[in-house]
Parts: C-alpha cells; sequence; structure tokens
C-alpha cells in the first residue's frame, strides 16, 4: 500500500479553515447554551404551569433525540417554519444549542438544587425576588459549582460538532471527508482528522481535569 | 443604659401599636403541631429573647414573622398590619426586618462589602457608591472595617456572623430577627459578636432574638419568652425568669442549662 502523506500537507490551509469552523461552532454554541440552559432553568422553576410545563418538555424532547437527527431537522425543517433559508453553519449552531441548552439546563438545576436552603432564604429574608435572588445569589455560585460539568459538556461539544458535517457545514470533519473523497486518501486523511481532533481535545480534556481539581465542591 | 429606663412592660403599652404581634398563631408540620396558639407582642425598641428546649418551635416562630414559613391559624402582624402570604407583598415586610441565621449565611461568592451592598442596590436600587459608603460605615460599625474586600471563607465564625448583621442593617431595618447567631460559633468569638447586639439594642432597635445565651438575655433582653412544645409556658422580664420563674417548665428548663439564678 502506498501512502501520501504530503497530501496532508497540500491541504493544511483548507484544515486549518475546518478547525477554525469547528472551534467557532463549539464558542459559539457555548456562549448561546450557557445563557439558554439558564432561561430553560427558570421556565422550569415558573411559578406559572404552563412555563413549567413548556421548559420540562423542552428539556425532555432535545436530551432524547439523537442529535444528528436534529441536525437534519434544523436543516430541513427550520427553513420552512421560519421561512429563512439559513446557511449550514447558523443551521448547525442552531441545531447544536438546541441540543446543548437541554444538558445545560438540567446541569444548572442540579448545581442550584446543591446550594444549601439557607442561601435562598437569606436573600429572600433581604427583600429580594425570587428572580433577584437567583440572578445575585444562587446562579453565580451554581455556575461556579458546575464549572466542572460545564467543561465536561465542552469537551463532549467539541467533538460532537462533526456531526454537523453533514449538512456541509465546513467543519474539520466536513473538510477532511471532502479532501478524501476529491482525493481518494482515505487512510491518510481519517488518520490526520483523528490526530487533529486529539491534539485539540486532549488539552482541553486535560484543562477540564484541572478545573475538576480546582472547582470541585469543596463544601 | 438600664433596662429599666425603657418603658417595657406590655402594660406600661397600653394604646401604643406592638412593632409585632402574634395572634393565636398556630403552625403545622404534616402531623407535627410545632406552633400551637402563640399570642405575645413586640414593641418598638425592645429586645425580646426566645428561650426554650430544642424544637419547641422557637425557630419557627421567628420564619413565621418575615413569612419563609406560612402560618395555619392566627394571625401576625407588622406595624399594624398582618403580615401578607404573597410572594410580592411580602418583600416590603422584609425589607423593613432585618434577620440573622444561625449559619450566618453569608454569600459565599462576594466579598464582605458586596454582602452588605448587593441589598440595597439590588432590592432598594440605591447607588453602588452611596451604598458602598454606607457598607463601610456599617463595616466600621461591627469592627471589620479592614475586611471589607475578604471572602466569607478568609473570615472566622465571629467575623461572619458580624457581617451578616451588617448585612441586615444595610436595609435599613425597624426590626432586627435573630436565630441562635452565637450557636455556631467557637466559644472564644461568641463575645465579639453578643458585644455587637448588645450595642445595636442599646441604640434603640428593636430585637427579637431565639437565644441559648442565658446571660445575654438576662444582661440585655427587656422580656423574655419561654418556650415549650409550641407555646409560650411564660413571660415576663428577664429578673422574673431567671429569679423568680413563676412556672415549673421555666425551673426546670433552666435547671437543665445548669442556670441557678
Ligand atoms: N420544614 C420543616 N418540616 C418539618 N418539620 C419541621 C420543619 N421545620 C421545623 N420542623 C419541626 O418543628 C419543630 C420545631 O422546630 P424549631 O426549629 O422551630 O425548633 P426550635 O425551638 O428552634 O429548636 P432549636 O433550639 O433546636 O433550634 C421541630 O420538631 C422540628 O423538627
Ligand atoms: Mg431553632
Amino acid at each position: 500500500m502506498n501512502l501520501d502523506w504530503g497530501i496532508i500537507w497540500q491541504y493544511r490551509w483548507d484544515l486549518a479553515h475546518g478547525v477554525g469552523i469547528t472551534v467557532a461552532l463549539t464558542v459559539l454554541t457555548m456562549l448561546i447554551a450557557v445563557p439558554g440552559g439558564i432561561a430553560i432553568m427558570m421556565l422550569r422553576q415558573s411559578r406559572y404551569r404552563v412555563l413549567r410545563g413548556l421548559g420540562t418538555a423542552y428539556v425532555e424532547f432535545f436530551r432524547n433525540v439523537p442529535l444528528i437527527l436534529l441536525v437534519y431537522w434544523a436543516f430541513y425543517v427550520l427553513p420552512i417554519l421560519t421561512d429563512i433559508q439559513f446557511s449550514a453553519f447558523t443551521t448547525g449552531l442552531v441545531a447544536l444549542s438546541l441540543n446543548v441548552s437541554a444538558y445545560n439546563a438540567e446541569t444548572i438545576r442540579a448545581g442550584i438544587a446543591s446550594i444549601r436552603k439557607g442561601q435562598l432564604e437569606a436573600a429572600l429574608a433581604m427583600g429580594m425576588s425570587h428572580s433577584q435572588a437567583m440572578r445575585k445569589v444562587l446562579i453565580p455560585q451554581a455556575l461556579r459549582r458546575i464549572l466542572p460539568v460545564l467543561a465536561s459538556t465542552w469537551v463532549s461539544l467539541f467533538k460532537d460538532t462533526s456531526l454537523v458535517s453533514v449538512i456541509a457545514v465546513g467543519d474539520l470533519a466536513h473538510t477532511a471527508l471532502q479532501i478524501r473523497s476529491q482525493t481518494f486518501r482515505v487512510l491518510e486523511m481519517l488518520t490526520a482528522m483523528a490526530a487533529i481532533y486529539w491534539a485539540l481535545g486532549y488539552p482541553q480534556a486535560k484543562l477540564v481535569d484541572w478545573i475538576h481539581r480546582k472547582y470541585g465542591v469543596t463544601e | 443604659m438600664s433596662a429599666s429606663l425603657k418603658p417595657t412592660a406590655p402594660a406600661e403599652r397600653a394604646g401604643q401599636q406592638p412593632t409585632i404581634a402574634y395572634d393565636g398563631v398556630v403552625k403545622r408540620f404534616g402531623s407535627l403541631t410545632v406552633l400551637n396558639g402563640v399570642s405575645a407582642e413586640v414593641y418598638k425598641g425592645e429586645v425580646v429573647c426566645l428561650i426554650g428546649p430544642s424544637g419547641s418551635g422557637k425557630s419557627t416562630l421567628l420564619r413565621c414573622t418575615n413569612g419563609l414559613e406560612t402560618v395555619d391559624g392566627g394571625r401576625v402582624l407588622f406595624d399594624g398590619g398582618v403580615v401578607p402570604s404573597d410572594q410580592e407583598l411580602i418583600r416590603r415586610v422584609r425589607q423593613r426586618m432585618g434577620m440573622v441565621f444561625q449559619n450566618f449565611e453569608l454569600f459565599p461568592h462576594m466579598t464582605a462589602l458586596d454582602n452588605i451592598t448587593v441589598g440595597p442596590t439590588t432590592i432598594l436600587g440605591e447607588k453602588a457608591a452611596s451604598a458602598r459608603e454606607r457598607g463601610l460605615a456599617l463595616l466600621d460599625k461591627v469592627g471589620l472595617r479592614q475586611k471589607a474586600d475578604a471572602f466569607p471563607s478568609a473570615l472566622s465564625g465571629g467575623q461572619q456572623q458580624r457581617v451578616a448583621i451588617a448585612r441586615a442593617l444595610a436595609m435599613n431595618p425597624e426590626v432586627m430577627l435573630f436565630d441562635e447567631p452565637t450557636s455556631a460559633l467557637d466559644p472564644e468569638t461568641i463575645g465579639e459578636v453578643l458585644n455587637v447586639m448588645k450595642r445595636l439594642a442599646d441604640e434603640g432597635m428593636t430585637m427579637l432574638v431565639v437565644t441559648h445565651e442565658m446571660t445575654f438575655a438576662r444582661r440585655v433582653a427587656d422580656r423574655v419568652l419561654v418556650f415549650d412544645h409550641g407555646r409560650i409556658v411564660e413571660a415576663g422580664p428577664p429578673e422574673q425568669i431567671f429569679e423568680n420563674p413563676q412556672q415549673e417548665r421555666t425551673r426546670d428548663f433552666l435547671g437543665h442549662l445548669g442556670w441557678n439564678g
């Protein structure tokens, strides 16, 4: 079998561009899905039953639908629902954000539940409203506590962004697979793809371990 | 300042509206009746101490006062109005009552100063600069100005509780509720907290204090309410309660504590 590793060097700028898209997707998704998760968590704690039900339905739906299905769904259904033709990138971003928001909502809820009751009572006893207590007292503490979990979600998300390649978002996976089909260098491109994901993902995983050690709940 | 200078006995207060009034308050948790018809008044400027055995309902009464618990019977009145159970209306009442907890409950992600200013800025819409200035003055008052930028985890228990008192005072409350403020403290830091409370009492703050510190109650209280099984079994000035208790239950309770007049 003759291998041509030069192909990777030859396509380095395309691959680098793919990496850029993958990183951008990860960062933007998380930027949307943390506030998104908070919003959905608040919805689930609303005093109105309809809103609570809506929040629960959201979480249960988007957590339990395979992400790839969600990606296809966003690709085919979103333009019909909204009458707007989104770019592949935006479509992928929407699908990922919908999914990760659902996970984050649950994570944040667990984080808030782990804060002892006296903190909420202290905030309420001062005269804060429930939402002021959430904003000033509970959510900041919860975010600190769940930082390790959010970091793990981040690392999974980084890898899961590869799923949006099915709708031709020019991320790393899609780029590598494109090059593969143009050049028929299957082994080289898959290896390169794995190596790049690993080289980027491994330091992140190490960072997560460090965050776990530093911010793991000590109380 | 001598306690006798204050008009304290309810009889002398005839015609004056109590700041807090409990009128046959009943509270149940499931089948357990925790408050079984509690009636009492707290007048402006009074220091009232609640004592009694563990589980007798002292904390619950305090928590019914600012609506952290709702009552199942009777009424709690503040400044002549029934303490509402509506979450929006109750906020007005809570802003006028400070509460100090056994476990301090300082916000661990904020500095001492931020703990104090967060209420005024968030709830009252006070400007940050003015809240900060008042916060520093309050820290001064509890002897902790140099700890303004310290996080709670870097403070001793006694220091945390003093910050918690300053935090409550920052809302300019008309009443302060204390639930065993020194029970979680190391013996050597209890004194500094009690001193702050004593000074507050001397300044005329209306205070309702659940405590196991009998010396404090004896020295600072205008009146002492003795709780047992969800009822007030005896109420009176500390001289009566500690030197000449009228009720068997009071004598029993004080006897268990090793108090001998
Ligand atoms: N949220 C609750 N749910 C069920 N039972 C409760 C609850 N809060 C208090 N109780 C019960 O009510 C009773 C009175 O409690 P409370 O805390 O008022 O007593 P206390 O006089 O403050 O006692 P202590 O001196 O131990 O603090 C206890 O039997 C307690 O177990
Ligand atoms: Mg108690």
